[in-house]
Order: C-alpha cells, then structure tokens, then sequence
C-alpha cells in the first residue's frame, strides 16, 4: 500500500476555519493594500509607511476571465488522472480588493461563465508524482 | 546628450540549431553588425549584453564576457543585463546611454539565446519564495494559459472572436513569409489556424509563439563617428525602460490589486509614452512598429493601450489590412514572434534589427513604403517594459 493523504500544494497561502475556507496573505495597516501570496513591505508607491499584518481572503468573487488548460502541462503542476482539461479563472474577491488565480472546481470547465459568482474551497488537484492527493484553493461556481 | 546612430545590425536567422553552440550563433550576429557598420572589433569601446537564463554565459548569464573571448579580449567594459524577455532592449537602453553619455564612441549591444523545448515553465526550482512556481503548483497555469485569461476578457469585452484571433495568425505569416530570418515561413488559412490545437483556450498552437534559438546583435555610435562612416544612417530617436506600476491589475504571481484602469500590461504602456515623448512624437505618428506578439491577443490589445487606435478597433483595422506593411497602422512587419519564435533575450535585438531595415528601405517584400520613424517594443518576467523608437 502507497501512503496517498492528501498534502497542501504550498506552506501558509491557505486555511480552513471555522467559517470555511480562506486564502492566507496579508495587509498593509497604512494602504490598506491586500497581498497574495504575503508580502515583506507594501508595494503601493503612494503609501508612505508599510505595515504589513496577517489577513484572510475569501470566500466570494467574481469571474474576471477564464481558461480552460487543454494539454496536460509538465510538473509540477498537478492534474487529474488521467489528464481532463481543467479551467482556471482569475477572480475579483468581493470586499478584499484583490484578484486572484484559482483552478475552477466544476464538472465541466466549458461550461463556465466569466462575470459569475464564484466561491473559494480547498479540493484535490490530482495526484502528484509521489502519489500524495494534492489539495490547493480553487473557486466553485455558483 | 549627443545623438546616437544605430549604425550597424546584425542576426543569426531564428530556428532550432541543435548541433550550434549560443556563442558560435552570437558571433554571426556580432560579425554581420560589425560588417554593416564597417566597424572593427578593435573600434568597439563597451559591450552591452543581454543575459541569457537558458544558455550558459559561464553558468551566471555572463554572456557578453563569451563573446567578448571570441572576439578577443582587449580589455573593453562589459554589462550584462538581465530583464527576462526584454534584456536585449534593456541592453540596447544602456548601450545608447552609454552613446549618448559620451561615455563611449562606439557600442556593441548583443543578445542571443538557445532554448530549452516546450514552452517557458519555470527555473525548476520547488521554490515558494517563487511567483512562477507557486502557479504551476497550486493552480497549475502555465505562460499560454495567462495569455490566455487576457484573451477571454477581451473577447467578452469587445466581442473579439476566434476567428479574429487566427486572422492575427494569418496575416503574421502573410508578411513573415517574406524574412528569410524568421523561423515559421509558411503560408497558413484561417482554417489552418482554426484546425490547430487547443492549447490553452482560447488560444490554439499556432496564434502563441514557440521557443527558437537566435541571436542579433547592433553597433550603435556617436554623431561625429557616424557622420565618418555613414552618409544617411538611421538614429535611435528615444530608448525608454520602464517597470509595471503597482495598480495595473495584472496578477504576475497569484494575486493582485484590481485596476481602475483597462490597460493591463503597464510596463509596455509607460515606457511606449515615454519613449514617444523622447522621440517628440504621438503614437499616431509612427510609420511601423514591432510589439511583442508572444500570442495573437498582443497584436490586438497593445496599439490600442498605447493610444495607436480605439479601444476595440484593432479587429476592424486588421481586416481592412491596415497592419500589414503597406496600411496604415502596420504592425509586426517582420512575422513577429509568431512567425520567428521566441529567443527571449535575443527578441527585443531582433525587433530593432526590423525596424532599422525597415527605415533603410532594405526589407524587400515586407518594406513599409516610405518608414521613416518606427517602435520596437518589448516586455520581460518580472514586469520590465522597454520601447526603442528609431527614424531616419
Ligand atoms: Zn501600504
């Protein structure tokens, strides 16, 4: 037997709270600038006083655009096996001010519509190459 | 500042070269610019090199250091720059400060890159300080699927259809046929382009760039040394490097903030407004210019971010052939990198080698009539911009 539980694509970018799912990034205090992934010091030109602070993102968007991956890309991206076209959309966080790429957890990735709600969850990708189920954000219509 | 003549070009036609080296693909460049300008190595003051990522450069993207070897080492000053896909123009950028500084007489500016198959993924590296790899690892988005987001809010913006994005593919390969420096020099139907592959919707195989190896080099002076050695050379009018602004709304890692604006890639809007403004010119006065097409959507997107036409024109004045050579708005008169491929570091090189043929009146069947002032315009990972504008 193959040891396949599930790991997280990357340390730190998400989380699962009592409210659900949530993208882990941070704050500038001053600016109010959200970044994903965190960011050492505010990029906002404008801002005089970077002071960066821990802050959750999600769950609800928007789809800004979208794109359905039809050829299955090397590693280490990690898709369904065997492979089948996955969407991946870029979606404007309602409240947050900040847009961000997510694979689209949907049956049919041609079937989506840019400009519909979306919500964040945190769901399998496929299997990486050492069998491990790989579980990232990804944004499910609704 | 003193004027600066772009005196001499230079390339090494693009293709996949597996039994070449990157240097022996540099020197042909460097030797055929050199000949152009009637320069020898021994006159050339300063090397300004684009570093490669892909091919060596002792290890350190030292490449202008190779070069240099080959040529001979006469002690000369070397810079070698790194701006991803934009490095060839962001050395072109030094090397005319450099010109134009009185710093130097004479400059050698070259790029030249051999490619790794498949299109551009990551450094390799399982890196999460690193935008690149978090995105093929947690989402899973390679180089053609971003273009690809740009291209789906364009067509749900303006209605742009999949037939207008292969009639870019077409008309690429309608002029490219004609450069015998270009990789891609078939003819292809719309129904060609609309029967290639998928690839990342809805971009199909032939409206994005592949990798290529090449190389292209120029020989840039001063006024009083051109004036020895030219009667009607062409000049670089302005050189202009810019970075992205912080609010442009385009995501180059996993997130960013939304834009008030439309124009997405800001690094290529500001530094083609700044390099305008150098050249004292509007971007309706341009005669031709040369924009990084790594896909179709740029050919659309990009002369209507920089002011060249309306928003949502571009399509209309593509079908009326108002960017092939002979319209008026041409574009891309080279094939782009569409038809050539993508050398990355080498590219921007090769877009001023373009446009100064251009301006010669040496371009053949792919002349614009009368060019007199045109734009080479590159953009690089890490959100570099570069715009070269040259006139006769
Ligand atoms: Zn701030």
């Amino acid at each position: 037997m193959t040891d396949s539980s599930p790991v997280h694509a990357a340390k730190d970018l998400f989380v699962e709270t009592s409210d659900g799912p949530r993208l882990l990034g941070s704050r500038c205090d001053t600016c109010k600038a959200p970044y994903f992934p965190s960011s050492e010091a505010c990029h906002n030109p404008d801002c005089d006083h970077s002071d960066i602070q821990p802050a959750h993102f999600g769950p609800h968007g928007t789809l800004w655009s979208v794109t359905v991956q039809n050829y299955p890309p090397p590693p280490p991206v990690v898709a369904p096996e065997p492979y089948s076209p996955y969407a991946v959309g870029l979606v404007d966080l309602e409240t947050d001010g900040l847009r961000v790429i997510g694979r689209l957890h949907v049956e049919d990735p041609t079937s989506v519509k840019v400009g519909g709600p979306v919500e964040l969850i945190l769901a399998p990708l496929g299997s990486g190459q050492d069998g491990h189920e790989v579980i990232s954000w990804q944004f499910e219509p609704r | 500042m003193g004027e600066v003549a772009v005196l001499g070009i230079g390339m090494h036609p693009w293709g996949k070269f597996p039994e070449k080296n990157l240097n022996s693909i540099c020197r042909v460049a460097v030797d055929a610019a050199l000949a152009d300008a009637g320069v020898s190595w021994k006159e050339v003051g300063a090397v300004a090199a684009a570093s490669s990522r892909f091919s060596g450069g002792k290890g350190w993207g030292l490449n202008g250091n190779d070069i240099v070897e080959d040529m001979g080492s006469t002690g000369l000053p070397v810079y070698n720059l790194s701006a991803g896909c934009a490095a060839g123009s962001n050395a072109f950028n030094v090397g005319h400060m450099m010109v134009a500084s009185g710093a130097h007489d004479v400059v050698l500016v070259v790029g030249g890159e051999k490619m790794p198959k498949g299109f551009i993924q990551t450094s390799g590296l399982e890196d999460e300080t690193d935008p690149e790899y978090l995105r093929q690892r947690c989402v899973g988005l390679p180089g053609p699927g971003f273009w690809a987001l740009l291209t789906r809010q364009r067509m749900e913006e303006f209605g742009t259809s999949h037939e207008d994005l292969a009639a870019v593919a077409v008309k690429a390969h309608k002029v490219g046929t004609h450069n015998e420096n270009a990789r891609f020099r078939q003819l292809f139907s719309l129904e060609d382009i609309l029967n290639s592959n998928m690839v990342s919707d809805p971009l199909r195989l032939y409206e994005i760039c592949p990798v290529s190896d090449g190389a292209a080099a120029v020989v840039l002076c001063s006024e009083e040394y051109a004036r020895k050695k030219a009667s009607n050379p062409v000049w670089a009018a302005s050189s202009a490097v810019a970075t992205a602004r912080f609010d442009d709304g385009l995501p180059r890692g996993l997130g960013c903030v939304p834009s008030p604006w439309r124009t997405h890639h800001s690094e290529a809007r500001i530094s083609v407004a700044k390099a305008l403004e150098g050249a004292g010119i509007g971007p309706k006065d341009l005669d031709l210019v040369e924009l990084q097409d790594n896909t179709v959507y740029y050919e659309l997107a990009f002369p209507e971010e920089w002011g060249m036409c309306e928003p949502g024109e571009s399509e209309s004045l593509l079908h009326q052939g108002e960017t092939l050579p002979n319209g008026s708005m041409p574009i891309n008169p080279s094939g782009g990198f569409l038809c050539f491929g993508e050398a990355t570091t080498a590219q921007g090189l090769f877009q001023i080698c373009e446009v100064a043929w251009q301006l010669r009146g040496e371009a053949g069947e792919r002349q614009v009539p009368g060019a007199k002032i045109g734009m080479a315009q590159s953009i690089g990972l890490g959100g570099n911009g570069t715009a070269t504008v040259l006139k006769r």
